[in-house]
């Protein structure tokens, strides 16, 4: 026979021989209703009964439940956490894809940096700033070492427990499990600033702004929304402001944060070299790769997947289906809304707004993802969809400031328009009346459901109040985000080159700020546009020519 | 010997293509430019904001042919590369002293 007959022969017996047997096997439990039974918490593997069947075996059997119960839990916590850090991949592509080849490299390069460097910051102040007096976290176990808040009256302003996961008893597993998942969201904030100020911010200029939101922009706002701050308290107060002010899973905490602040640095640095003409009109500097933005957008949507359904902190909450199921149709409806509206405005679907579309929709369904029906989640989209086209021209055309991802309209303004669709369309099933929202025994209830429903006074009231309560969280979220990285930058530039020299600016900051370019193989294109500096640059930029161009000259002098 | 330089539309290049082929011309250098001529560039929307694309992309074709066959490749190319639209293109036939074949050291007329 020859080697292939062999083959043939051998692959035909085995197979005969794979059915006989198969026909003799005693199948164990192929459906998996039968693993996982009592036997398993009574009976010690070999047959010897661990536990008598007494009151004694039953408390420990409940014990063992309760075990069990948490341990899903933190693997729940865990793996969306794991997911959410996947999300910082999703945006190096998406933002590296959208500036151009000459500061590849820089792009990426503060993508990274902005990770570790944000991530030292919250272990060591953030954590404990923003969680350090929280409520005992009934799905992660209950009892919290998380203890202490500074606060005025019952208005908690600060957390003071937990400095390096330390302080105050918090080298615990519950409090750790509950770090890791904070700490990507973080993450999130973090990384949100890098689109606006793109190929002109100086790394330098970026590790400062990044090591303020992770000690203090982000944690501190954190701890008014997340942390039994005074604005999860507005429901408990003499206002009785519905539930308090209510974001599920951070469209204000994380993205409005992140895309105010991003608004302040990219007011201080200026638009771009040749940004703007001499006429004011705006001049675009296409991407260089839009592979990376789609690529990126697809890889931040699978990352909210844990962002959104992890945020109930638990798998034991089976609301977690309907969380994700939202957050994808928010999405979807946020993307085809970009790319019909921007083809009926500008002639063609345009790939990176319908990108930011759906970022738009995540953004904005970030918030109100466990209050609402999947049919209010789609028109959530939507309307997340007009409202990031909307201030991408605005922004562009109208304010004059140069956000050359789209950062400051997807995750400002579409963070905001999350906050108040919780107020707007929170349908009231969610959470259970017994267990509250915010110490508030009452479901989370928005004011166009509450009509729908024809709800009598005081339910009318709820619904208002929590409306009310969510314009109260958006403005204060701006004025804190905004405002502490202003005055903070504003200091910051009389000391530190927080912008890069015109020249490093049109040179590439690959080359001017790392003496390294991301694509040193690759003709790079000379530029199409030519560019002037402008006489005056902003407070706070560098001067004179890139490095690498003082070292060719100083060779040859 | 005539260097025939062509400019043209980068999608009518196949078309070039044939008609040298038909005519056996021996040898063809191409290269990607960019330029303008009175069409000025073109505008095109990104994000909504226009910007000008004031080199438009073209291929430039450098042909070396006889003196006695210079006019009749140039008009082959123009006839192919021709869409009647502005941006078609420009072609010119230079005089050149001499061509050289590296490989045999063979000079002139031998060496196309």
């Amino acid at each position: 026979m020859t080697t292939f007959q062999k083959l043939v022969a051998m692959t035909v017996i085995t197979f005969i021989a794979l059915v006989v047997v198969s026909q003799y096997n005693h199948h164990a439990d192929p459906t998996g209703t039968k693993t996982g039974v009592a036997a398993d918490q009574t009976v010690i593997p070999g047959g010897q009964a661990k536990v008598p069947l007494s009151q004694v075996g039953l408390n420990q059997l409940a014990n063992e439940t309760g075990h069990l119960a948490v341990s899903i839990n933190f693997v729940w916590l865990l793996i969306t956490g794991f997911l959410v850090l996947f999300m910082q991949v999703g945006f190096a592509f998406l933002v590296t894809g959208l500036t151009r080849a000459k500061n590849a490299g820089h792009m990426m390069m503060m993508n990274l940096s902005s990770f570790v460097i944000a991530l030292l910051a919250y272990y060591a102040v953030g954590f404990a700033f923003q969680f350090g007096g929280i409520a005992p976290i009934a799905n992660l176990g209950g009892a919290s070492p998380l203890n202490g808040i500074f606060a005025h009256g019952t208005s908690g302003l600060i957390g003071i427990r937990g400095f390096f996961l330390q302080s105050g008893n918090t080298y615990d597993v519950g409090v750790i499990a509950f770090f890791l998942f904070q700490v990507v969201f973080m993450e999130t904030a973090g990384y949100i600033i890098i689109g606006a100020i793109a190929e002109r911010v100086s790394f330098a200029g970026f590790l400062i702004a990044e090591i303020a939101m992770g000690a203090i922009i982000y944690p501190i706002y954190g701890n008014w929304m997340w942390g039994g701050g005074f604005l999860s308290q507005l429901g408990k107060g003499p206002l009785h402001l519905g539930n308090g002010a209510v974001d599920f899973a951070g469209s204000g905490v994380v993205h409005a944060t992140g895309g105010w602040a991003a608004l302040a640095l990219a007011m201080i640095l200026g638009p771009r070299i040749g940004k703007y003409r001499e006429d004011g009109t705006p001049n675009a500097f296409p991407g260089h790769n839009l592979g990376y933005a789609v690529i990126g957008t697809l890889v931040l949507t699978f990352g909210w997947m844990g962002f959104n359904p992890g945020s109930t902190f638990g798998a034991t909450d089976l609301r977690i289906s309907i969380v994700a199921v939202n957050t994808l149709l928010a999405a979807s409806a946020g993307a085809v809304t970009a790319m019909a509206w921007t083809n009926a405005k500008w002639g063609k679907p345009d790939i990176s707004m319908t990108c930011n579309g759906m970022l738009a929709g995540l953004v904005a369904i970030t918030a109100p993802c466990a209050f609402v029906s999947p049919a209010w989640a789609v028109v959530i989209g939507i309307i997340a969809g007009f409202v990031v086209v909307y201030a991408v021209e605005f922004l562009d055309k109208r304010a004059k400031i140069d956000d050359p991802c789209g950062a400051i309209a997807v995750h400002g303004f579409c963070g905001l328009w999350g906050l108040l669709a919780v107020g707007l369309f929170a349908d009231g099933t969610y959470p259970d009346k017994a267990v509250g929202w915010n110490g508030v025994l009452q479901p989370v209830k928005g004011v166009i459901p509450a009509l729908l429903d024809g709800d009598k006074l005081s339910g009318a009231h709820h619904a208002l109040g929590q409306l009310v309560a969510q314009i109260i969280d958006g403005g204060v979220g701006f004025g804190w985000a905004f405002g502490v990285t202003w005055v903070l930058f504003m200091v910051v530039r009389r000391f530190v080159k927080i912008r890069v020299a015109p020249e490093v600016e049109i040179a590439g900051t690959d080359e001017g700020e790392f003496g390294q370019v991301c694509y040193p193989d690759f003709v790079l294109r000379t530029e199409t546009q030519t560019f002037r500096i402008p006489e005056k640059m902003p407070i706070g930029t560098a001067t004179g020519p890139p490095p690498a161009q003082q070292a060719v000259t100083s060779e040859r002098t | 010997m005539k260097l025939i330089v062509a400019i043209i539309k980068p999608f009518k290049l196949e078309e070039v293509t044939d008609a040298l082929r038909a005519l056996d011309v021996s040898g063809v250098t191409l290269t990607e430019v960019r330029g303008y001529g009175r069409q000025r560039g073109h505008t095109e929307v990104y994000r909504g904001a226009e910007y000008e694309v004031d080199y438009v992309p073209k291929v430039k074709l450098d042909v070396i042919v006889d003196d006695a066959d210079a006019q009749k490749v140039a008009n082959a190319i123009v006839e192919a590369a021709r869409t009647g639209k502005i941006g078609d293109g420009k072609l010119w036939i230079v005089p050149i002293e001499t061509v050289v074949r590296i490989r045999t050291g063979e000079a002139g007329s031998d060496a196309l």
